[in-house]
């Protein structure tokens, strides 16, 4: 009897530091996902077809104006209209939409780019350009090319009921394909972090089977609350705005590209009074304090600017074709994740010569791991190598016990 | 002095290059005749007989071949010549089109109205010079990426059911054919957008401020439509030339700035055409000719019925000029001003078959600028009535028949009075006879019985062998391709009217393949019918500037009359869509209730019940035990679990690994202890 459980205590001994082995790995994975953030992309799909959800379409088109006012590019906006609303022969300003009673602005604009239009807004291709599954003829305008340094935005809005979308009335998008689409794309590492943003009835529940770390998901109402319009223009002929894309405008008329909102004091600024509905903001896959992170993180392309002058005293080494660029020692200086840049090429050369002739001191392991203890960064990883290196002291004293 | 000769001698060389670099970019053409890209923009406006007025912008970009410039260009735009290099596209016509040109008001003889004229929605067709085998995938290629670049969802016609290869009834007869539809494609600023974006100036200077969106789509016709020929790519090396030819076409009610709609009406009736001018109808002036184009021209054309009208009027106001009419004295006419005065005129030469030659007034835009705009405006001042020339047979198409099960198509062709005129052209001929030419793709599920077509002539009808001569069906595959007719049929020349029937019967589709909205029916593209005995085509006089104008030049080309007919909605059968759930649902329920209550009868044993249910009341005690003990041997299995209530034989066990774990542990801490 003894000696069997010795035997399992023995194995269990043995799966320790395969456990810490893989801990440190995936601390090493998570400093992957400490990827600069190094651009933004957006998708914008409004999925209702007919004239009657002419509010879908302008919802859409007012995030569009916003993204694109707050410095998102043309080509990095993926545009799904799933009809035609501003050259419809309903539509009594031909070329134009408006969000407002007042028509003060022509979200339509001189110089629209929409990707996807019409029919071609199905829930499959939605799915293909969240997970880049495309035939090799589609042309660029219509991929999303993110990246592992992606913020990407993705605003969704139409007729949705409990844990679905519909597209097109006609077929649904479920909350597991989208938890689905998004694990495909953090494996395919298409993005490090996504905001969701929904605007349907009981959009909450689109989140419900969210696992991928990473995601930020923002909808307008709970489960078994419904998203209502915010008002009627008696010229247009239909409702033309909904009251969460409303408010959420309302936000960001008051902003320009330069201004620090976070994304708390946005999701704050619901109130649910006004929308006649809960706003639902899932924030449990999400590393990052809402309140250190600003808007323009997601709904602007504002890159956080890193001030390094590695580039005259690098304190650097290359790590499997990886380049870590040390932030300035100075500690005063808050810097309080070390940031890593990936595929950094031509630094990389740069550096990496600088580096070898210039402190071939520092290049050697043992330094520059003491040189991290001392500055006590990365405690965790270092008791992981500790442990580790305790395994056959921890053989020994098994074996002792025996 | 000789180091002062020097830079004198390298600035005379800069100064010849100069002047020689000028020299080239105004002759367009340098020593070894090797010609630079060009481009040109021209706006001809048009006043049209039901008191709306054309506008018709041409832009031409040419790259000429060459080995030299590589891929390199000044102002052709990379993304078309990436086009055409990728694809390789000998010629290729794309068109956007919303609402639908009316042949009879607007005309159907002028060249604007035979080749700019296109039905609803977008039409492509494209030939490509590769082996036939690759034309396929080369469509298939072409149309995706004309649809990333015209934000519209050409790629739709990359499936085989869409598209179609004409063989001979369509104008450039080529074996590399193809030619798709969708009739159904909306058009808005998102086409528009890069279509400018594909001129140098975009939408910022020359010709093309003047394309205000909204103004634009208010109008009831707009075309847009981008043609390219690509020529002489002989060797590999060179890069083939490229003429890139983009129109829009719109037709636009002139806004009275004076007066309501209402009180306008009221002056109809009095035949006094609207007046208007390039800021009431779009609401912008030119403001000088885009700095690149080599040419900026505006024309006002009259056409001919007005011209003949006009001078019928004049004729009955001022007998007293007898001698003939003049270019000089037209346009100081009393019957309408000009608010601009035209650089020259230019008169169509008086074609064989009709009265009276159309005029035109060009207008350089060179000579305006900022601060004194070009406003082209007419203003009426007596009433004008006339009609514009229209094609020898007026064509329509029809549904006939009802219910969804089958129905017909017909395609009816009257003769316009105009036919008489031609009538002397041909009389003289023993057997007189009028060619036509038809052109009809239908889509599969609209399955064509081509035994089934009947002729009429005169409503008689007649043998199908007597009126056509030349026939060509490729029936269609299901989901796989579409069926086609090309036909060229001889009528007589005194023919009144005459009618193609042919019956189908409607076909089910699956349910994946219904669009969200098929209650609202399906688009059968319109026919082409064109007579080629007769061109769309004006000639005028030889001169210097006509040649210069490309737009002039592409109206003294020869092409055949064409006009396109409606778009029909054939309405399908479409199923209850909720229908299949509902009927699970229902099955489903009745099928559980029935087996489940006979199976409940079938199997109950009431007496074996009722005893079960007394041992279990007995054995009730005596389980927990056995649950305990179940449980101890589950906490056996993993003592590291925090235990709730560890027993007693599994204590040791955990103690011992608890401890060994701190014992990690502490040297774990006092190693980071000892290092910091």
């Amino acid at each position: 009897m003894a000696t069997f459980i010795n035997s399992k205590t023995i194995f269990r001994l043995l799966v320790l530091p395969c456990l810490l082995l893989y801990s440190s790995i995936a601390h090493n994975s998570s400093s992957v996902e400490a990827t600069m953030h190094t651009n933004n992309w957006a998708v914008l799909v409004c999925t209702s077809r007919f004239w009657f959800n002419y509010r879908h379409m302008a919802n859409t088109l007012s995030l569009y104006r916003t993204v694109k006012r707050l410095g998102i590019p043309d080509e990095r906006i993926i545009l799904m209209l799933a009809d035609d609303m501003a050259c419809n022969t309903r539509n009594k300003y031909p070329a134009q939409v408006f969000n407002n009673e007042n028509h003060r602005l022509n979200l339509y604009g001189d110089n629209v780019e929409v990707d996807y239009r019409g029919y071609e807004v199905t829930v499959e291709n939605f799915l293909r350009v969240l997970t880049g599954r495309h035939e090799t003829s589609v042309p660029r305008s219509k991929r999303l090319l993110s990246d592992e340094g992606s913020h990407i935005l993705l605003y969704m809005t139409g007729h949705g009921g409990d844990e679905f979308l519909k597209f097109q009335d006609s077929e649904e998008l479920q909350s597991h394909d989208l938890a689905d689409a998004v694990k495909q794309m953090k494996e395919k590492l298409r993005f490090k972090e996504l905001l969701i943003m929904v605007d349907t009835c009981q959009a909450a529940t689109l989140f419900n089977q969210l696992q991928s770390p990473g995601v930020l998901a923002i909808g307008s109402s709970m489960r078994g609350e419904n998203s209502y319009s915010h008002h009627l223009d008696s010229d247009v002929g239909v409702s033309v705005v909904d009251r969460f894309t409303y408010y959420t405008l309302a936000f960001f008329e008051r902003l320009n590209i330069y201004d620090n909102a976070s994304l708390s004091s946005l999701f704050s600024s619901y109130n649910p009074s006004m929308l006649m509905s809960t706003a639902y903001c899932r924030r449990d896959l999400y590393q990052r304090r809402l309140e250190e992170v600003p808007v323009t993180n997601f709904f602007g392309s504002v890159m956080e600017t890193i001030h390094t002058d590695a580039a005259y005293k690098a304190l650097s080494r290359k790590d499997s074709g990886r380049f870590k660029a040390q932030m300035s020692l100075d500690q005063s200086v808050h810097h309080h994740e070390r940031r890593t840049l990936i595929n950094v090429n031509d630094q990389d050369e740069i550096l990496n010569t600088k580096a070898e002739d210039q402190q071939g001191a520092s290049t050697c392991p043992f330094t520059s791991f003491y040189e991290k203890l001392r500055k006590g960064e990365n405690v965790d990883s270092l008791v992981n190598y500790g442990l580790v290196a305790m395994l056959p002291l921890l053989g020994v004293s098994s074996w002792l016990f025996q | 002095m000789t180091l002062l000769q020097r830079p004198l001698l390298v600035l005379l060389l800069l100064v010849t290059h100069h002047l020689l670099q000028c020299w080239i970019a105004f002759g367009s053409v340098d020593e070894e005749g090797q010609k630079q890209e060009e481009f040109n923009e021209e706006l001809l406006l048009k006043p049209l007989p039901d008191r709306k007025v054309l506008a018709h912008f041409h832009f031409q970009s040419s790259a000429p071949p060459s080995t030299s410039n590589g891929r390199h260009h000044h102002l052709f735009p990379k993304a078309i010549s990436q086009l055409v290099q990728k694809f390789r596209v000998k010629e290729m016509e794309l068109s956007f089109t919303q609402g639908r040109w009316n042949y009879e008001r607007w005309g159907g003889f002028d060249p604007i109205a035979s080749s700019n004229a296109k039905p609803p929605g977008v039409e492509l067709w494209a030939v490509f010079d590769v082996p036939q085998h690759q034309v396929d995938a080369s469509w298939k290629n072409l149309t995706h990426a004309l649809s990333g670049l015209f934000c519209a969802s050409i790629n739709f016609l990359e499936s085989t059911s869409t598209y179609s290869a004409p063989e001979w009834s369509f104008p450039p007869s080529s074996g590399n054919l193809r030619y798709g539809t969708l009739p159904r494609e909306a058009v808005c600023t998102e086409n528009l957008t890069p279509w400018l974006k594909l001129l140098p100036c975009r939408d910022k200077a020359g010709l093309a401020v003047l394309l205000d969106r909204p103004s634009i789509y208010r109008g009831f016709y707009h075309s847009q439509r981008l043609h390219l020929t690509s020529t002489g790519s002989g060797s590999k090396g060179t890069d083939s030339g490229i003429i890139l030819n983009q129109a829009l076409t719109v037709v636009l009610q002139p806004i009275q700035p004076n007066g309501l709609r209402a009180s306008m009406d009221h002056a109809s009736e009095k035949h006094i055409q609207p007046s208007w001018s390039l800021s009431s109808i779009f609401g912008k002036q030119v403001r000088g000719r885009c700095v690149l184009a080599k040419s900026s021209k505006v024309y006002l054309q009259l056409d001919r019925g007005l011209v003949a009208e006009l001078k019928r009027i004049h004729k009955e106001n001022e007998k007293s000029v007898a001698n003939g009419l003049t270019s000089e004295n037209f346009w100081s006419y009393p019957s309408f001003e000009l608010s601009a005065n035209p650089d020259r005129i230019v008169i169509e030469e008086n074609s064989l078959h009709s009265k009276s030659s159309s005029i035109l007034y060009n207008f350089q835009v060179e000579k305006y600028s900022e601060s004194e705009p070009l406003d082209l405006g007419l203003t009426w001042k007596i009433p004008v009535v006339w009609l514009c020339q229209s094609a020898p047979l007026h064509s329509s198409r029809f549904l006939m028949g009802s219910g969804n099960e089958r129905g017909a198509i017909a395609i009816s062709l009257k003769s316009t009075q105009l036919r008489e005129g031609f009538m002397g052209a041909f009389a003289d001929n023993e057997r007189c006879e009028l060619r036509v030419d038809v052109f009809q793709v239908v889509p599969w599920y609209v399955k064509v019985y081509f035994h089934s077509l009947q002729v009429f002539i005169d409503q008689q009808p007649k043998a199908v062998s007597d009126v056509i001569e030349k026939i060509h069906v490729s029936p269609s595959k299901d989901k796989v391709s579409p069926g086609m007719m090309e036909m060229v049929l001889k009528l007589p020349c005194r023919v009144k009217s005459a009618a193609l029937t042919i019956e189908f019967d409607k076909g089910f589709l699956h349910i994946d393949e219904y669009p969200p909205d098929a209650n609202q029916g399906f688009d059968i593209p319109s026919a082409i019918i064109s007579f080629p005995n007769f061109h769309a085509s004006m000639f005028f006089l030889e001169d210097g500037s006509v040649n210069k104008s490309p737009l002039l030049s592409k109206f003294q080309e020869k092409s055949p009359v064409m006009s396109y007919t409606e778009v029909l909605l054939v309405p399908l059968t479409t199923p209850d869509f909720s229908m299949p759930y509902n009927v699970i649902t229902i099955t489903c329920t009745v099928f559980a209730l029935y087996f489940g209550s006979l199976l409940n009868v079938l199997r109950r044993r009431i007496a074996e019940e009722e005893r079960f249910l007394k041992d279990k009341a007995t054995k009730k005690t005596g389980q927990l035990p056995l649950l305990l003990s179940k449980l101890s041997a589950k906490l056996r299995g993993r003592p590291w679990e925090p235990p709730h209530s560890p027993p007693s034989t599994s204590f040791f066990i955990s103690s011992k690994l608890v401890f060994k774990v701190i014992l990690v542990a502490g040297l774990a801490v006092g190693w980071q202890y000892y290092f910091s």
